[in-house]
């Protein structure tokens, strides 16, 4: 409710300025109507009637089918009622009538509560009624129902962008909530969990045998717990991902994930792709180096690319290995990893000698 | 000095250090305790767990080295959490170590620290790198932000990528000691640009008198 509470409240404050005015218009001429005292009562009712709205609205309840008729009946009657008031010569060519922008106010209301549409509608309909009213089309009807028609319209717009965004600021609050919630957790599991699977894995090691086994076991559900809880949940932009959140969860004892503080924010496609090759790049580390082969993944983020580098500290590959490889038809590295990384416009560049393990660079250039 | 809430690591690393024979000055839970017993007991070292009950990391490691301008502190910490490690690196701290590392890593980064080198594992190296490049690009004071020579660039990728200094030596026909001074300018410059982005804050703020 709160963000439409002021829009109700403007329409409001614009009935009473348009009240002033018309009282000001009626204080001038009221010695040329036909019948003053008609005019007094009709500015009285409009008075007492922008009073019982104002309070009414107030109350969203309030807001409903029945009242908007009603005001915008009550409008049209005190604009029809001008026809027994200002002299007939004076309403066709244009001069006030006894509400005069006063009318406004029950299109705004129609907008506020049904949106364009609606305030389309009643702006049409006032237009109509001020036709009738003067009997025949005159640059000021004409007007009038022009710039009715766009208050109409512009207030239904603004209504249903507060909708909106009060919609997303209720689920602004609700991912707070939960995010808060999680770093909670977080802390909690700092303070016990991942203290403890740390001390177990230490001591298992040093004691070796079954223990140290043990400890290895501890050491990955730390890595896991940790990578889990360790990265802050940032505010994702519709269709992109932080990379490092995806390359995170290659983290484990023997693979060292080294990134940024900040978020490394790609289109989630490329993201999902330059992960998924890295991921084919460790799960080669694995097959080719042996399973208790360390790695590590370093992402940068330059100006104009992303980087990504898999190193291990396997055997290396044989010069012309790679090459043939692909000769012979077993195309592992060279389709899963050169091919989404060239699909996304970036290239690859592996580096190797015996002894010396194996680099493998990806690079992908920034969308502009 | 250590410092770490949890009772059981606490008496860990302290008993750890002992075997390994060092003089453990003090083993505290809270970081207010260490900032405040840190001048009386004048500890060289400070191993420092970043997560404490009552102050941040950060605030340790300022209260620490404001008292004792000459105290090294190595940063130990089981959650690993990024824009923490990297804000202890930059106000001050000599390096840091993931609580998971094993007891020879753990007594071999103290014994560096302790003779005033930086502890740098990959994780830190990626950081520090992705800060540098963040300060490059951030618009405004890109002109006086620090900047990294190609060679130290060189040397801190090579260190994210778990490369061992011995290594890095070898690949770029180094010596050993030129390695690790490379290594020791990319955290001095970065303490530096932080310590002079802080005196700026103040003078700005007017808390200079």
């Amino acid at each position: 409710m709160g963000l439409q509470a002021p829009l109700w409240r403007a329409v409001t404050v614009f009935r009473v300025a348009a009240l002033v005015y018309a009282t000001v218009l009626m204080l001038t001429g009221f010695r040329d109507f036909t019948r003053p005292w008609l005019g007094w009562a009709v500015l009285a009712a409009m008075i007492a009637w922008t009073a019982v709205t104002g309070v009414h609205y107030h109350d969203p309840a309030g807001r409903n089918r029945s009242w908007l008729a009603a005001d915008l009946a009550f409008t049209l009657a005190c604009l029809l009622a001008s026809m027994l008031v200002v002299p007939a010569a004076k309403l066709s060519s244009g001069g006030a009538t006894l509400p005069m922008a006063w009318v406004a106010g029950a299109v705004l209301v129609w907008a506020l509560r049904g949106g364009r549409r609606a305030g389309g509608i009643a702006a049409l309909i006032v237009g109509a009624a001020d036709l009738f009213l003067r009997g025949e089309i005159t640059s000021a009807t004409v007007n009038g129902t022009v710039l009715l028609l766009l208050a109409g319209g512009v207030m239904g717009y603004v209504s249903r962008l507060t909708d909106d965004a009060e919609t997303r600021l209720q689920r602004a609050v609700e991912l707070e909530a939960a995010t808060r919630e999680r770093e909670r957790l977080a802390r909690g599991m700092h303070d016990s969990v991942l203290q403890v699977l740390a001390l177990v894995q230490r001591r298992g090691t040093e004691l070796g045998g079954e223990a140290a086994e043990l400890g290895r076991l501890a050491g990955e559900q730390e890595a896991v717990l940790r990578s889990l809880v360790g990265v802050h949940v940032t505010a994702a932009v519709a269709g992109t991902a932080d990379l490092r959140l995806l390359l995170g969860r290659y983290g484990s004892p023997l693979v060292t994930v080294a990134t940024p503080a900040t978020p490394v924010l790609l289109p989630a496609a490329v993201a999902a792709e330059l992960a998924a090759a890295a991921g084919s790049a460790l799960d080669n580390v694995a097959t080719h180096c042996g399973s208790s082969a360390r790695a590590w993944v370093l992402v940068e983020q330059e100006p104009d690319a992303v980087t990504v580098s898999i190193r291990d500290d396997g055997p290396g590959i044989a010069p012309g290995r790679l090459a043939e490889a692909a000769t012979s038809g077993r195309l592992g590295v060279a389709q899963s990893i050169q091919g989404r990384v060239r699909d996304l416009g970036g290239t690859v560049a592996i580096t190797s000698g015996p002894g010396q393990g194996t680099e493998v660079e990806l690079r992908v250039p920034l969308p502009r | 000095m250590v410092v770490d809430d949890h009772p059981m690591w606490r008496d860990g690393v302290a008993r750890d250090l002992t075997d390994a024979g060092y003089r453990v000055v003090a083993a505290v839970g809270e970081g207010a305790q260490a900032v405040r017993i840190g001048p009386s007991v004048r500890p060289e070292v400070v191993v420092l767990d970043l997560q404490l009950p009552d102050l941040s990391g950060v605030e340790v490691i300022q209260g620490l080295v404001a008292a004792l301008p000459q105290v090294r502190v190595l940063v130990l910490s089981a959650s690993g959490e990024q824009q923490d490690v990297l804000d202890a690196v930059k106000a001050g701290a000599a390096g840091y170590l993931l609580k998971s590392a094993a007891r020879e890593e753990f007594l071999d980064a103290v014994r560096r620290t302790a003779e005033g080198d930086a502890v740098f594992t990959a994780g830190l190296a990626g950081l520090v790198l992705g800060e540098y490049r963040r300060l490059a690009a951030a618009p405004g004071d890109g002109a006086d932000a620090p900047r990294l020579s190609e060679r130290e660039t060189e040397v801190l990728r090579l260190v994210a990528k778990g490369m061992t200094y011995r290594q890095i030596a070898e690949r770029l026909t180094l010596s050993h000691r030129t390695v690790q001074n490379h290594v020791q300018n990319t955290l001095g410059k970065l303490q530096l640009h932080n310590r002079v982005e802080l005196v700026r804050y103040a003078i700005e703020q007017g808390l200079d008198d």
